[in-house]
């Protein structure tokens, strides 16, 4: 039983495994050269000033929070994030209420 | 010429013979044992001159990294691996870090001209 099956198994791998994981990448770098020397100049030069800048907005951030504890306690998590503009908005509108009154 | 960031090159630095797999392993970001042991077992199990002919090709094609790509962050690197597979992901993901900046930027923009009364004021007499 052994003597049949190995060797199918040993040939669909040959035949069939490996082609297909190279023409898989083979297609993927087809799709990665779509980036020329300025695209990828380019993204390296976003992706750097988008690091540093946000670097420089969690500075600000923690200055700001130390500045006032009440405008935003901790930083960024997505479900957080909701549900603290809502507070936020909550409060600027008891603010308006109490301009009006 | 100049160092490319999707180019394949090979990794003499973690290289054990020729710097070929660990060239995989950087380029895909996959593990290097891994990749080791794939290509060790691919030559045993039945590849075997044809797995060694591909590698010493390879090391004869391909060049040795550039200087400038050696000294890159992790984070630089693991952005390079996925850039690689799908660029356009990592546009995306690019795009919204900057949305995300100026999301906060904004929330900051709105706190001190709404709660900083001096602030506003200021802001008023330039008017």
């Amino acid at each position: 039983m052994e003597d049949v099956f190995l060797p199918i198994v040993i040939c669909g791998m040959l035949f069939i495994g490996l082609p297909w994981v190279g023409l898989h990448y083979i297609t993927q770098w087809k799709r990665a050269r779509g980036l020329s020397v300025e695209d990828e100049n380019l993204l390296d030069g976003l992706h750097d000033l988008a690091r540093r800048l946000e670097d420089r907005l969690a500075t600000i951030e923690r200055i700001v929070s130390a500045d006032d504890p009440n405008w935003r306690p901790s930083v960024p998590d997505r479900a957080e994030r909701g549900g603290r503009e809502l507070g936020r908005d909550f409060n600027r509108d008891a603010d308006d209420w109490h301009g009006r009154a | 010429m100049p160092a490319r960031y999707t180019k394949f090159y090979l990794d003499k630095r973690n290289a054990k013979w020729l710097g070929v797999c660990s060239g995989i392993a950087d380029y895909t970001g996959l593990d290097i044992t891994l990749v080791r042991v794939a290509a060790v077992l691919l030559t045993v199990v039945g590849g075997f001159p044809w797995t060694l002919f591909a590698y010493w090709i390879t090391a004869w094609l391909a060049s040795d990294k550039p200087l400038e790509l050696e000294d890159m962050s992790r984070e630089d690197q693991r952005f390079w691996q996925k850039a690689r597979v799908t660029p356009g992901h990592s546009v995306r993901d690019v795009r919204s870090s900057f949305r995300d900046i100026d999301r906060r930027l904004g929330d900051l923009e709105v706190y001190y001209t709404s709660h900083n009364r001096r602030l506003a004021d200021e802001i008023d007499s330039l008017r």
